[in-house]
């Protein structure tokens, strides 16, 4: 009981409070308190809309999360087949092995104006930084998960005689779920990463836009609102995939 | 010819110190209806000559007929179990051997091919258990799934690979019952090649049985008939006086056989100046057997 709930909570109020003591040294950082009074309304009137970018933050944050959510099923998308395709053939994954590795550690600061030139719109630019950083966990993952797949399971396709369909459906694809999975779990906390810069390079509505506009315009608390959603809802995406994996690796 | 002909098998593994020969030039045949238990040392390269004559590894040289056709991968007319299950953890015990049957009945409608499923489980006693995934079930009743799905394809050829070596004496010899049965019941349409390190087993089931010198470079002694009226069981191997005999003719051809190997093994050793080593091994082995 005290440990679950009692100590992360001495935790939050210790950050809130180095937070504090940060905001009564430095002039133009708000205290917690100065962000909650100018946040008020954005937090209370989480749905409204009253302009571009002044908009409730729960409306913020779930137009970043449509954004995150196209750009991060585009990435499956990519990734998974990727994986397979190198866990299943050596041939593949000694002639892509090195390219890989040289796109994952890009930041998506460096594809995004890629993107643009590439689509010449900002939203296509915004998904495909998305797709392209966050596919790299997906790709990886799966890929050991096929390496992983014990010889006694290829020697039951082997010995049952499936075909080379029955044998990805009902063998290598359920063996290799888990490890998908988390794939799927780091990619999209990478995605959720990505989404800040993208919106702020591209100015899109959403929180990473909400951010840098609020900067532009000198009223720090708002950042500091925009942080913490940021941080809450990348938390709970998170929770939500790790329960979903939990599940899986049950089986 | 043999319904099963395998001759002059040789079959080596790449190894950090060279070569490792597993089988040296080792034959086989095995008459249609037959059963034959392959018995000798862990380690001696018996799951390795199974595999071969499985079609599940190719062999470096040798060549394998079985029924006249050359060996080319797993036959269609060949089951394999093996002592690990080999279950798909994420399907029921239906599944599983849905999942064989299907494979090799595709001419079969589905619900057919259900019920010829359903039909094995309920011979191995899974009636009740049929739902279950492999993780709940004991590691007796994996093996009797493992056994439904081998003969639920009705096998011309079934190939066990230790099939009871992760069991426990109860179920070990509940198994070899039930085992027995189906095989009787299989009658001359099944040809049963067994691996085994168990001589009561072996004893139990086989109508021959085939020593195995330890390896590397393996060989098969001379196979030892095993005349004994079925249906055999354990006790009849212990009490029955033709039975007794029986079973010591059995393991004095075994056992002349290997320490023949041990000792042209120890002369070549005492080449090299390690003869004496080369006996304790032998003896302290002799053991298992």
């Amino acid at each position: 009981m005290v440990g679950n709930f009692v100590l992360p909570l001495v935790g939050i109020a210790c950050a809130g409070l180095a937070w504090w003591a940060a905001s009564a040294q430095v002039a133009d950082l708000p205290s917690p308190l100065e962000t909650w009074e100018e946040s008020k309304l954005y937090i209370m009137e989480p749905w409204a809309k009253r302009g571009e970018m002044d908009q409730g933050i729960a409306r913020l944050a779930y137009y970043s999360l449509l954004r995150v959510a196209r750009g991060f099923l585009l990435g499956i998308a990519l990734g998974t087949p990727l994986g397979f395709l190198l866990g299943m053939s050596t041939t593949a994954h000694r002639m892509f092995d090195p390219v890989i590795q040289v796109l994952r550690p890009i930041s998506p600061l460096a594809w995004l104006p890629l993107g643009l030139i590439l689509f010449q719109k900002s939203e296509p630019a915004a998904l495909f930084a998305i797709a392209i950083c966050s596919m790299w966990p997906t790709v990886l993952n799966t890929m050991s998960g096929v390496r992983a797949i014990p010889q006694d399971y290829w020697n039951v396709a082997r010995v049952l005689r499936l075909s080379r369909l029955t044998t990805f459906t009902k063998v290598v694809l359920p063996a290799t779920l888990p490890y998908m999975f988390t794939g799927f779990r780091l990619s999209l906390g990478i995605a959720w990463l990505v989404i800040v810069a993208s919106e702020m390079l591209t100015g899109t509505p959403g929180v990473g836009g909400f951010l840098w506009q609020e900067y532009n315009s000198l009223i720090y608390s708002h950042i500091l609102l925009a942080i913490l959603t940021i941080g809450i809802v990348g938390f709970v995406l998170d929770r939500v995939m790790g329960v979903a994996e939990a599940k899986l690796r049950s089986i | 010819m043999a319904y099963i002909d395998a001759s002059n098998i040789s079959k080596s593994f790449p190894a950090k110190s060279g070569p490792r020969h597993v089988l040296d030039r080792v034959s086989v045949s095995v008459a249609r209806g037959e059963f034959v238990s392959i018995v000798g040392f862990m380690g001696c390269g018996k799951s390795t000559l199974l595999n071969i004559l499985s079609g599940v590894v190719p062999a470096d040289t040798g060549e394998i007929h079985i029924d006249g056709r050359p060996v080319a991968g797993v036959s269609e007319h060949a089951s394999i179990v093996f002592q690990n299950y080999s279950l798909l953890p994420w399907f029921s015990a239906l599944e599983n051997v849905r999942l064989a049957v299907r494979a090799a009945r595709p001419q079969w409608a589905r619900g057919e091919q259900r019920k010829q499923a359903e039909r094995y489980l309920s011979l191995v006693g899974l009636g009740n258990a049929m739902h279950r995934r492999p993780n709940q079930l004991s590691g007796g009743m994996r093996q009797r799934v493992a056994i439904a799905r081998a003969f639920a394809t009705e096998p011309e050829v079934l190939f066990l690979d230790e099939p009871f070596g992760a069991l426990d004496a109860l179920t070990r010899a509940n198994l070899q019952q039930e085992l027995a049965r189906l095989c009787s019941a299989a009658g001359q349409n099944v040809t049963t090649v067994m691996i085994s390190n168990n001589l009561d087993e072996a004893l139990l089931l086989s109508d021959r049985i085939i020593p195995m010198t330890p390896g590397p470079r393996a060989t098969l002694g001379p196979p030892v008939a095993v005349e004994l009226p079925r249906p055999r069981s354990l006790e009849l191997l212990l009490h029955d006086e033709h039975a007794v005999r029986a079973r010591t003719h059995v393991v004095e051809s075994l056992t002349d056989h290997v320490h023949a190997a041990n000792a042209r093994r120890a002369r070549m050793q005492s080449r090299t100046g390690s003869a004496e080593s080369a006996f304790v091994a032998a003896d302290s082995r002799e053991a298992d057997i």
